[in-house]
């Protein structure tokens, strides 16, 4: 059998709470026993007068007495194993959900890139839930039905081996259809997420959209191709439930078939002499008992499966490289260099041979075609990634050899897309440095700009963001970001202009903001006006992944290359009106 | 196809909904529901033939070799036919519930889908497409279980007690299992906690909201959190919420304990009640062996029935979680549709007038009575967003009216309104005299196009993404279209060129391509009346370039209401209109506005500060 543990992905705690439940519910399975000991007794009281003995209808009532302890013990066995299981699972299931945070904690920053989001999430919370509900209402009652199932065939067989044999025989064969038809089930359930996953694409595409399909009247021909995925979805549903239905009704069938071979081979013994009464009784008893379980078995197995997908899932996220390094290392300075650099993104090189020098406590700016590798050189500095060849150090210390929050200790980042939390707008701000005074917050804030959009708040900055602070606007909530970092006081910071329109107030306040944030860092931007970057000490322009052009404003202009000629079509947008 | 009624008389909730629902597919459902009855009746053969094989032996009983041995076998045959007529009658049952099933999540998807494309589609824009398909994905779904399993169970939970009465071996040991599976319901009844449940359940399905809203902010913040070291900030409210989850949870849960324990107690007692029965009969019967024969056939019998009533409360759990996922449904299903009218034939001239119009989004918000926690904070995003206050101006024919403002000003919501991704409140917006309620959708369609910043395409050839502005296009209109649009070079660079199909085979554009594709496709469209967001953005200098084209071309000889960000793309406009807190509050041509102190010229000045602004090191911008 395999580690419980290891299967769900458990704590020691865990592990053994768990054995603890499938105990209980053993227990409880074997509680219920008493209750057929009990009716036999009675099958055996009721049956004397047959062979001219006096029933005792005094023992009667002793037996039902002993019913009733059979019945209240059966029910503290429940409450037992109720508790057990329950309780256990959810504190175990804790136990994995912060666990995962833990986990998901340390990883390092390009799955948050690369992975989707949402998928990551979705991982995270469903496949806890699933183990949640997997060893609460699945592993504890499969492993006791189990185990009680087979004590009973035990005793049944030593009690009369061949009366035993006749209830189980079936039991093979209906186990065999269900796992030798995994395959064909498999297929089954593989075209039916086919279809599954096309009417999804299907919904989403025509939700989003619905603007274009409107206005385009695609209606009817969109709204024909949705209905076709969802019928098919219907078909294939229909076809893959009928598939395993009739296969676990064969296998039911099949497993149900024993009482009839019980009746007879239990009949031709006792006509033969072979075995009394109380045996064939007894048999048709458990006969009509024991078929139950074993069929909750059969059901609960398939469930079973689909959880060990979630488990494995989550073994795969454990399994993620974590980023280690020091966090003792001085810096000596703050250049930044990348030495003969090399870089690919699922296999696609995306920088290649990249020499830089980006000097201590000058700005230093990015130009280039989107797709250029701008951004990509910006985040090795944060060390996103490792780089495949050359070394990107700042103040000569590999950036590989170092601890990545260590790192980025060093350093700040203002990008466009800003991410706030559901808290009050100080803490949103605070976050820079919780160690900050709440003089240095309010300076910050007001250096920032921060100032006259708060004081419109209803609270101030006591108001509650909401989600993702998504009550308040692009420029806005840029400003919080440059608050944040203001407080943070890197001597690195790397920035990304924003690219998305802001109203003219808003973009004066961002860049008065900025002006302040910058003053006497070393300072990477990656820049799109590029008549914001006329003064930076240096510029380098990627094209391709190389850096093909490195020097000042005037420099890069009396060179006619690539700057040169983006500055010219720049230049000319800008005089363009309607 | 049966239409399953959405705004009917009085709105159904629960139980009554449901079956509402799953009886839309009648035919499969009543069949699958008759044979999960006739099932049942079938499984009660095989303890019918035990009973009477016991009452043979008990007859023969002590002397074996008067058995009548076939007689027992044909039992025993019918014990085994009574098996596989009862996994016959509900393998046929299960069938044609999930023909059912299935059926009814396919017309409710559908019904869904062509009640939310009537809908306004500021409604889509507010609750976001993700959440729109969710709805399809998770709460129709939910559907299935309980069409193709509870109810079924239930049916047959219903009709074992009755069988078991009406078929009786021996009508008093029938009442006394009947007594005793009244018992078990009453032992049921006054465990199961009621109120006080129901207020756990909610603070568990709170907290659980909670624990999912709090992971999603987690891994959405922990590239922020991370680079300001501060990981265990965020860390702590999933925490929070992981441990307020578990401590929500077990009361919950435990609630439950007692009337689980009791009531398995309960049913597995049931046989209990059966012995004062026997007693009494056996101590004053004549027949003794046909007593003892029917005793022992209750005896074996009853513990089945109690499997089957256990189905029937998982089933009414069951019913009671899915009545809540189809409500969340049944909100949307009673948005109002967007009212249409035909009355009005198209409009031949194109001077868009809005004339006192007052909207906000609150009043459009309440109608659609938000009431999870997501649905709030939905609303207060769009209640920030100005209402417009008594707007009242023309866009004359041909010419090119400007929107400019502060974001947040009330811009966007003027241009949404003349698409009617929302109806006014008070006031009307006329084009060519014709109030645009007055017009029919496709009307409406015909007349306005909208290029806003979110563009989209489909997985279709770009040919055909392009050709969706007039279905009726020619391949040589849509490569003028794409000319014009400046799209034709990039495209024909494509593998496949104008065949090329969208997000497949890792065919990716850029979002400058995207929008260009966009305005091609409003090319084609050739609407008269056109809503535009510049929307030019500095990502990219040679395809802002190519979108500035693009847009000179589109706009040629049309009707123009542009929302302008940088204002001196606007200065040749014919109008400026200045939009502020919903109010329009300077309009003129730009030298006139620029010239006179006021909103504008503020504008203005700023506008020109941010051109000269530049990054330096020591010194103020």
């Amino acid at each position: 059998m395999m580690n419980l543990k290891e299967m769900f992905q458990l704590s020691d705690r865990g592990a053994s709470d768990l054995k603890k439940g499938i105990f209980a519910c053993t227990l409880t399975n074997l509680s219920l026993m008493l209750s057929v000991v009990v009716t036999v007794q009675i099958f055996l009281e009721i049956l004397k007068p047959l062979t001219d003995e006096e029933v005792s209808w005094n023992k009667m009532w002793m037996l039902f007495g002993a019913g009733v302890i059979a019945v209240v013990l059966h029910f503290f066995c429940c409450k037992n194993d109720y508790r057990k299981t329950y309780v256990s699972c959810y504190t175990a299931a804790e136990d994995s959900r912060i666990r995962i945070a833990e986990m998901v904690r340390k990883f390092p920053m390009s799955v948050f890139n690369d992975k989707d989001l949402t998928e990551l999430t979705t991982n995270m919370m469903g496949d806890c839930a699933s183990i949640e509900h997997s060893l609460s209402h699945i592993v504890p009652p499969l492993m006791a039905n189990a185990i009680s199932c087979t004590l009973i065939c035990i005793c049944v067989m030593v009690f009369d081996w061949r009366m035993g044999l006749s209830i189980f025989c079936t039991l093979p064969l209906s186990f065999l259809i269900i796992f030798g038809s995994r395959k064909i089930q498999e297929r089954g359930s593989r075209k039916h997420t086919e279809a599954k996953l096309k009417a999804s694409e299907e919904e989403q595409e025509y939700l989003d959209g619905i603007r274009i399909i409107k206005s385009c009247h695609l209606d009817g021909e969109k709204f024909s191709q949705l209905n076709d995925a969802l019928k098919d979805l219907k078909k294939q549903s229909i076809h893959m439930e009928l598939g395993t239905s009739v296969l676990i009704s064969a296998a039911q069938f099949v497993l149900q078939a024993g009482i009839g071979i019980t009746v007879f081979v239990g009949v031709h013994l006792l006509t033969g002499g072979s075995i009394t009464i109380l045996p064939l009784l007894l048999s048709l008893v458990i006969v009509c008992r024991m078929y139950g379980p074993i069929l909750t078995i059969l059901t609960l197995l398939p469930m079973l499966f689909h959880t060990l997908v979630s488990t494995r899932r989550m073994r795969e996220l454990a399994g993620i490289p974590i980023m280690e390094g020091r966090t003792d290392v001085p810096f000596p300075d703050y250049t930044i260099t990348f030495d003969h650099v090399d870089f690919a993104y699922n296999k696609e090189p995306v920088l290649k041979d990249v020499n830089a020098v980006i000097p201590e406590g000058r700005i230093t700016a990015l130009v280039g075609p989107s797709g250029s590798g701008k951004s990509t050189m910006s985040r090795l500095i944060a060390r996103f990634w490792d780089v495949e060849r050359g070394t990107v150090a700042i103040g000569g210390v590999d950036v590989k050899t170092l601890d990545t929050e260590y790192l980025m200790g060093m350093m700040s980042f203002v990008f466009q897309d800003v991410t706030l939390f559901g808290d009050t707008v100080w803490n949103n701000i605070k976050i820079g440095n919780p160690d900050a005074t709440d003089e240095q917050v309010l300076a910050a804030a007001e250096a920032a700009c921060c100032d006259e959009f708060v004081k419109r708040l209803p609270d101030g900055y006591q108001t509650l963001l909401g989600e993702n602070g998504s009550t308040l606007s692009g420029g806005e909530r840029q400003r919080i970001s440059i608050a944040r970092a203001l407080l943070k006081d890197a001597p690195v910071i790397l920035l990304d202009e924003a690219t998305a329109s802001l109203d003219p107030e808003n973009e004066v306040l961002i860049q008065s903001a900025i002006s302040h944030l910058i003053q006497g860092k070393t300072v990477l931007v990656i820049a799109h006006r590029l008549r914001t970057i006329a003064d930076a000490d240096q510029i380098l322009v990627l094209d391709n992944g190389e850096i093909i052009e490195t020097g000042t404003h005037e420099q890069l202009m009396a060179q006619d290359g690539l700057y040169h000629r983006l500055y010219q079509i720049q230049a000319k947008s800008l005089e363009w009106a309607v | 196809m049966e239409k399953i009624e959405s705004q009917g008389i009085k709105p159904k909730k629960g139980l009554p909904r449901l079956m509402e629902l799953a009886m839309t597919q009648k035919a499969p459902m009543v069949g699958g529901m008759i044979l999960s009855a006739l099932a049942t009746i079938a499984s009660f053969l095989p303890y019918l033939a035990i009973y009477f094989i016991i009452q043979e032996i008990v007859g023969a009983y002590p002397d074996f070799d008067a058995l009548d041995i076939p007689k027992v076998l044909g039992f025993g045959g019918l014990a085994l036919g009574g098996v596989l007529l009862n996994v016959l009658l509900y393998t046929a049952s299960v069938a044609l519930s999930h023909i059912a099933a299935y059926g009814t999540l396919y017309q409710c998807k559908i019904n869904y889908v062509s009640h939310i494309t009537k809908l306004p589609l500021g409604y889509h824009l507010k609750m976001g497409s993700g959440r729109l398909r969710k709805i399809m994905d998770d709460n129709i779904e939910s559907l299935e279980g309980f069409i193709a399993h509870d109810l079924p169970n239930m049916i047959s939970a219903f009709v074992a007690p009755v069988v078991m009465l009406v078929f009786a071996v021996d009508w008093r040991f029938g009442l006394a299992a009947f007594v005793g599976i009244i018992f078990s319901f009453l032992i049921y009844g006054v465990t199961s906690g009621g109120d006080k449940t129901k207020k756990l359940m909610e603070d568990y399905q709170t907290s659980l909201e909670d624990m999912s809203n709090a992971s999603v902010e987690y891994i959405r913040g922990i590239a922020v959190v991370k680079a300001f070291r501060q990981t265990t900030f965020s860390f702590k409210r999933l925490y929070d919420s992981i441990k307020n989850y578990t401590k929500t949870v077990i009361p919950y849960s435990l609630s439950q304990e007692l009337m689980t324990a009791a009531l398995s107690a309960a049913l597995n007692g049931i046989y209990l009640f059966l012995i004062p029965v026997g007693i009494w009969i056996g101590s004053s019967t004549n027949d003794y062996p046909a007593f003892a024969a029917s005793f022992i056939f209750y005896l074996i019998f009853v513990p089945v029935i109690a499997s089957v009533l256990m189905k029937m409360i998982y089933a009414s759990v069951n019913a009671m979680q899915v009545g809540n996922a189809v409500e969340r449904f049944d909100q949307i299903l009673a948005e109002p549709e967007i009212p249409e009218k035909n009355t009005f034939p198209k409009p031949s001239v194109y001077d868009v007038v809005y004339d006192h119009v007052t909207f906000s989004y609150a009043e459009d918000c309440t109608t659609a009575k938000p009431q999870t926690e997501s649905f709030q904070s939905q609303q207060e995003k769009v209640n920030v967003a100005a209402a417009l206050q008594s707007v009242s101006f023309t866009a004359p024919q041909g010419k090119l009216t400007a929107i400019v403002g502060p974001s947040g000003g009330g811009k966007s919501t003027i241009a949404s309104l003349l698409p009617r991704f929302y109806d006014v409140e008070q006031g009307a917006i006329r084009i060519g005299g014709t109030d645009i309620r007055n017009m029919s959708t496709g009307d409406l369609m015909d007349t306005v196009s909208f290029v806003f910043q979110d563009n989209f395409l489909f997985k279709q050839s770009i040919l055909e993404n392009i050709r969706m502005g007039r279905p009726g296009a020619t391949k040589e209109e849509v490569v003028a279209a794409a000319k014009a649009a400046r799209c034709h070079e990039f495209i024909t660079k494509l593998p496949q060129g104008y065949q090329t199909v969208f997000g497949k085979n890792g065919v990716k554009l850029s979002g400058g391509q995207i929008q260009r594709i966009a305005i091609a496709r409003a090319i084609v469209k050739n609407a008269p009346v056109l809503v535009l967001d510049e929307a030019t953005s500095f990502s990219d200098p040679e395809n802002e370039h190519f979108i500035q084209q693009a847009l000179s071309e589109l706009v040629k000889g049309k009707t123009v209401i542009m929302i302008a960000h940088r204002l001196s793309t606007v200065r040749n406009a014919d109008q400026i209109l200045v939009v502020d807190h919903g109010k329009i509050v300077q309009s003129g041509d730009h030298d006139e506005l620029v010239s006179k102190e006021g909103r504008y010229q503020d504008l203005w000045s700023n506008y020109t500060k941010a051109l000269t602004w530049k990054f330096s090191a020591g010194k103020e911008a």
